[in-house]
């Protein structure tokens, strides 16, 4: 088992407050990511969870278990740190059998436990190095080793990938996901990188300040994003927000008027959208497209072109000042700028009222 | 331009120009210098005044010292000394047993020997383990960290003479502490004239004025062990006592071992705190070899500088070999840090 569930945490240092009422049901066998820009408190809200730092108030409990106020040691976890923190005077086996040691495990079961990790891991060839005489992904296997080992009822990783390069975080995260899959344990992983947050989580929290913005599936988060945050925080490139003004209203649908000369129709069953009235509208740069049509298109300026092979990045600006990202499919632009119109279907766009809030309306 | 500014780029401009005309003069018999030695001659130039302050003050001074030490007598000018070859350093090394002052021909080198021996072995361990105990509170989130730090590295910036006088105040049969015992209602204590007591005043004293120095090296050697491994073993489950010797002590052996050779040295050398706190006293009990060496060659009455040179000679081995020791100790640890 390993339920974990806070209730009403808070964190404050002095009278800085850093976590703001955080309230999370994390599943048995789930992987939860907790995702957000630097600063967000989720390593301290890990850390909350780990035992290393306890909330200003709140509750934290572990199958049932009110584990608010017992030590990192008795809550039956096992954390990846971002560092690692391999013990470097120690062989690689000494690190993987130091916390079995402290719980005073016979020798044999140590053994067997280290010999199941390591193959695991692939790990077995450097037991008898130390930390220092391994790559960084080797480094990375240990440190999950060291926490498999202890068996434990949940894995907390703080962003294990980010001291290693692109290529080998690709790698990893793949061989993170098939351990999760394969150990069936809960695991609750803090990255910043949404990308790493995708492709790994059954749900990912987006955070910021201290508040948990968002909490749903990968695809949830990207499709409906709860806010404006979360819809410039999820997905790569960024999704454009346009700051639009409702012109006139029709049942079912309102035009809109917006920067790049964008004026169009945009289905709006649900949304209580007023004549004059400020919103955003939010279009992810895959969904945009170069047309000829006038009616519905954003005018600007093409300021770079990033030719990708499969698909083009266009980073264009339009008369007023408007940035715009869009991501067309193969190679449809020469890199040598002018202007294009840009296009989007009205049934991609996400709407958000004056305060950021999503707008249903579709 | 403001008229402060004005003025201060003219005070500027009166500064540099001598060092410009300095340069000036020195830059054609440089060039000269150059082109007749090359490169290798350009830091033979440069380190000339070094090597030449070095010569002076400790090749010379350590050359003349052997030179006495092969000659006896009581005149100081080494022309009016007669040369005895290596007898000085037999006189200091025969000996019926060297576990018993008393059987050597030189019972006080030998006494000085056997006390600098107890107080290296007693000092530096009871310095190391206060050193450490205060670094492991020092480096913990404590109320006025800051200046418990300050408070503990104050008696580092004393001189040994002023260090020595406070404790005496404080020690003599008259002083403050017996003063404090009195006013409990205890019986003074003979702190500097009893052998016991005044060679663990000794120990104190030295203690007391050095452990700032290493505690700050130890300190420091704490301070950069990652927070992380902590937090790991916190994880782990590991009890306090097990993280000090597991963890803390083996990832601070590098700065360890550098602040028990340095100690080594230090106590090794011992001298002016204790000098001025017993005297040597009472009887020899307090007598350490740089004591010893101060004694014979210039303070005794039949003073004997070949005696006292042949004595600093063997002590000068004693240090040189911590000193190589300290050195393939640092070699080793920047060798572990690069590879780590």
């Amino acid at each position: 088992m390993g339920r974990i569930t806070l209730t009403n945490i808070d964190r404050a240092y002095g009278k800085v407050k850093v976590l703001h009422d955080i309230n999370l049901d994390i599943q048995d066998g789930e992987m939860l990511v907790l995702v957000g820009p630097s600063g967000c408190g989720k390593s301290t809200l890990l850390r909350l969870l780990a035992g290393l730092d306890q909330p200003t108030s709140g509750k934290l409990e572990i199958d049932g278990r009110d584990v608010t106020r017992v030590s990192a040691a008795d809550r039956g976890l096992a954390m990846v740190f971002q560092s690692y923190a391999l013990y470097p005077h120690m062989t690689v086996r000494q690190n993987l059998a130091f916390g079995l040691e402290n719980q005073r495990m016979p020798k044999a079961e140590i053994d067997t436990r280290i010999n199941e990790a390591t193959r695991m891991l692939e790990i077995g060839q450097y037991l008898d190095r130390r930390p220092g005489q391994l790559s960084g992904g080797q480094r990375q296997r240990v440190a999950i080793g060291r926490a498999v080992v202890r068996n434990p009822t949940a894995f907390l990783l703080d962003e294990p990938l980010s001291n290693l390069d692109a290529e080998l975080r690709i790698s990893t995260r793949a061989e993170i996901s098939a351990l999760h899959k394969r150990l069936a344990t809960t695991m609750v992983y803090v990255t910043h990188d949404q990308v790493e947050a995708m492709t790994l989580a059954d749900r990912i929290v987006v955070m910021r300040a201290g508040r948990i913005e968002q909490i749903g599936r990968p695809l949830d988060l990207y499709n409906e994003p709860a806010n404006l945050f979360v819809a410039g925080f999820i997905g790569a490139p960024r999704m454009n927000l346009l700051p639009c003004k409702v012109k006139a209203t029709a049942p079912g649908s309102v035009r809109i008027e917006g920067p790049g000369g964008l004026s169009m129709s945009i289905v709006a069953s649900d949304a209580n959208l007023k004549p004059g009235e400020d919103f955003t509208v939010g279009i992810r740069p895959h969904d945009m497209t170069i047309g000829m049509g006038s009616d519905g298109a954003l005018e600007a300026q093409v300021t770079l072109v990033e030719a990708l092979g499969p698909e083009t990045v266009a980073h264009t600006l339009t008369a007023d000042g408007q940035k715009l990202v869009a991501v067309l499919k193969g190679q449809q632009l020469d890199g040598s700028g002018g202007s294009i119109k840009l296009h989007f279907d009205p049934a991609m766009a996400h709407l958000f009222d004056r305060s950021g809030q999503r707008v249903p309306h579709r | 331009m403001t008229i402060g500014s004005a003025i201060g780029q003219k005070i500027g401009a009166a500064i540099v120009a001598p060092i410009g005309w300095l340069a000036a003069i020195i830059d054609a018999p440089l060039k000269l210098w150059q082109r007749a030695t090359g490169t290798t001659g350009m830091a033979a130039f440069f380190l000339a005044p070094n090597m030449l302050i070095f010569g002076v003050f400790v090749l010379a001074p350590f050359v003349i010292n052997f030179l006495y030490s092969t000659t006896s007598g009581n005149a100081f000018f080494l022309p009016d000394r007669s040369f005895v070859g290596a007898e000085q350093y037999q006189r200091l090394l025969e000996c019926g047993s060297y576990l018993d002052p008393s059987t050597c021909r030189e019972d006080l080198f030998w006494k000085a020997v056997h006390n600098t021996g107890l107080f290296v072995v007693l000092q530096v361990t009871l310095l190391i383990v206060v050193s450490m105990i205060t670094a492991l509170i020092l480096n913990r989130e404590i109320v006025g960290r800051s200046f418990w730090r300050a408070v503990f590295f104050f008696p580092v910036l004393l001189s040994p003479v002023v260090v020595g006088l406070i404790w005496r105040w404080i020690l003599q049969r008259q002083g403050l502490l017996n003063s404090m015992l009195y006013q409990f209602g205890y019986q003074p204590t003979e702190w500097l004239t009893d052998r016991f007591w005044a060679f663990a005043a000794g120990i104190t004293v030295s203690v007391w004025a050095h452990m700032g120095f290493f505690t700050l090296i130890l300190l420091a050697g704490l301070q950069a062990i990652p927070r992380d491994l902590y937090e790991a073993a916190e994880m782990d489950g590991t009890r306090p006592g097990r993280v000090f010797w597991r963890i803390t002590l083996p990832l601070l052996m590098p700065n360890l071992l550098v602040v028990i050779i340095l100690a080594l040295i230090r106590a090794v050398q011992i001298f002016d705190e204790v000098y001025v706190l017993t005297g040597g006293g009472p009887g020899t009990s307090t007598l350490f070899l740089t004591q010893y060496i101060y004694e014979v060659g210039f303070a005794s009455l039949l003073r004997n500088p070949g005696l006292a040179a042949a004595a600093s000679i063997l002590m000068g081995a004693v240090l040189v070999v911590l000193t190589l020791v300290q050195l393939q100790v640092g070699r080793r640890n920047e060798k572990k840090g690069a590879r780590e």
